[in-house]
């Protein structure tokens, strides 16, 4: 299914009052931040967004996917749900190697796909979640082991690949062990919407607008401004170094460079 | 009246989320009982929460599953003014489950608990599956989860919940507002299993000569009864009136049914 674009109708905060902006429209590609403090309202809206909800919730908030109410089938069966999700645990139980782990996923989705077709897919996903972690993943990995690093760029670009999911909800991943900028890029890449609640500068000064969560309600939305775009760029550039570094510590290796960085522009290492 | 059961196994949030639940059904006059094996104080907690008549049954030496099943028709006697009956259970074999065709039965299931294949009729007689701390894995192995589910309950309705958010209560309450009124007798959606045996009956040595010595008394004495669960006695059951006769606690001529040798 193809998202054009995601609305979302003003609802009530925790006091009866209504929303102060009238609908707010998502489109294609955009990634969205929702800040606030606890309480606040931010985990209730990412679940209208996941319920696809109209008016049954608690804020009677209505959410219209491309201009419409959305269909109940697409609520319910998995293998139709538009929605991701990346919670912030993301824990695995099941004792298996990662490869066994994405077929059985990749065969839970439904969609049937050639012998072929599914290994490429699964190599993509183990690549790309390589190019997102520092320490590599391979495919005969037990589950169980994988470090969080390795757990949260699995499950990035398990997302991007094998859960075709066209909206991504994300609440509060933490960034330890990830280019979590890279990883947020695979998933824009792919045409997803994104909804992130997070505190994160390199996340929330990234995304295309912010949603300030204020006793139940959407309180104000903010567009990013180049300047804080520019911002979460080099934010991100010190994350990069810091993982970097983090790999020559678990390496053994002694750390005997200091990269500074003086200007945007010199990015590239 | 509509008669709604909750089961699963201990720890999968079922009291939890029956509390969001009925949040939801404000409008509903309604009737809790939780079965436990022990103890419990979740009656109290939610009547003084919600001001609804609550009560609790303790099944002790009965498997409680059983114990429900005789017990739910005197509740529903008891209850006649209400609209609806929410029955908490305490199953634990996870092969008897008093789910019955004339009501909703809802099963909460820890996704942290096991492999959906190796649950009984709890899970595979459910008319709704709430997978219950969904949130503390990724969603690809809830995804997983989910079709395992379906492998051995096809028209299972699986729904995510989570009892510190709320979750997923909206559509259980959905659910109960679709079930109709249970009018006659209720029916058990898969018969229990048998359980004849000296263990049964109160034997504790392990051996196969005292178990049958124990079977055989017990099997006598049930004879004689009538085998009407009164608690007459002073027991919750016929079975727990009769290990404690043979364990020399009480006379038999406490059952006023008893006939004589």
């Amino acid at each position: 299914m193809v998202i054009k674009k995601i609305s979302i109708l003003p609802g009530y905060d925790k006091d009866g009052e209504k929303e102060n902006q009238d609908e707010i429209d998502i489109f294609e590609g955009q990634k969205i931040g929702i800040v606030g403090p606890t309480g606040s309202g931010k985990s209730q809206l990412l679940y209208d967004i996941e319920k696809l909800a109209f008016g049954e919730t608690k804020t009677r908030r209505k959410i219209k996917i491309n201009e419409k109410k959305a269909d109940k089938v697409l609520k319910i069966d998995p293998a139709k749900k538009i929605i991701g999700y990346l919670t912030q645990h993301m824990n695995f139980m099941t004792d298996t190697s990662v490869y066994k782990f994405l077929k059985i996923h990749v065969e839970t989705r439904g969609k049937h796909r050639t012998e072929e077709e599914t290994e490429e897919l699964i190599r993509k996903v183990i690549e790309d979640a390589n190019k997102i972690t520092g320490e590599q993943i391979k495919k005969d990995t037990n589950l169980l082991i994988l470090s969080g690093g390795q757990s949260r760029a699995l499950m990035v670009a398990d997302l991007a690949h094998i859960s075709e999911s066209p909206i991504i909800l994300i609440d509060e991943i933490e960034n330890a062990g990830i280019k979590i900028k890279q990883a947020l890029d695979l998933l824009i890449k792919k045409g997803k919407i994104v909804f992130l609640v997070t505190h994160d500068p390199i996340l929330a000064l990234d995304t295309d607008k912010r949603f300030v969560m204020k006793n139940g309600k959407i309180n104000k939305v903010i567009n990013t401004s180049v300047k804080e775009k520019e911002i979460a760029d080099y934010l991100s550039w010190i994350n990069d170094y810091i993982l970097d570094i983090r790999e020559e510590v678990r390496e053994g290796k002694q750390v005997n460079q200091l990269r500074i960085l003086c200007s945007l522009t010199e990015k590239e290492k | 009246m509509k008669v709604i059961i909750f089961g699963g196994t201990p720890g999968s949030g079922k009291t939890s989320i029956i509390k969001f639940i009925i949040e939801e059904l404000k409008d509903f006059k309604i009737h809790y009982v939780k079965f436990d094996v022990l103890d419990t104080t979740d009656d109290t907690l939610i009547k003084e929460k919600f001001g609804i008549s609550t009560e609790k049954k303790i099944s002790e030496d009965v498997c409680p599953d059983h114990y429900a099943a005789l017990e739910i028709p005197k509740i529903i006697r008891k209850n006649q003014d209400k609209d609806l009956i929410i029955i908490e259970t305490a199953g634990l074999c996870l092969r008897c489950s008093p789910y019955v065709k004339e009501g909703l039965a809802v099963n909460v299931l820890n996704i942290l608990a096991g492999k959906p294949k190796c649950y009984g009729p709890l899970l595979t007689d459910a008319d709704l599956v709430v997978v219950s701390k969904g949130d503390l894995i990724s969603q690809a192995e809830r995804e997983i989860f989910r079709s395992k589910i379906l492998e051995v309950n096809k028209s299972a309705l699986i729904i995510d919940g989570n009892g510190l958010t709320g979750e997923g209560a909206i559509d259980v309450a959905e659910k109960i507002r679709e079930t109709p009124e249970a009018k006659d007798k209720l029916t058990l959606k898969n018969s229990m299993p048998t359980a004849i045996c000296g263990y049964c009956y109160g034997n504790r040595i392990l051996g196969s000569e005292e178990s049958l010595e124990r079977y055989n008394k017990g099997k006598n004495l049930k004879s004689r009864l009538a085998n009407l669960n009164c608690g007459a006695c002073g027991f919750k059951s016929c079975n727990e009136f009769i290990r404690a006769v043979l364990d020399g606690k009480v006379e038999e001529n406490k059952c006023p049914y008893i006939k004589e040798k």
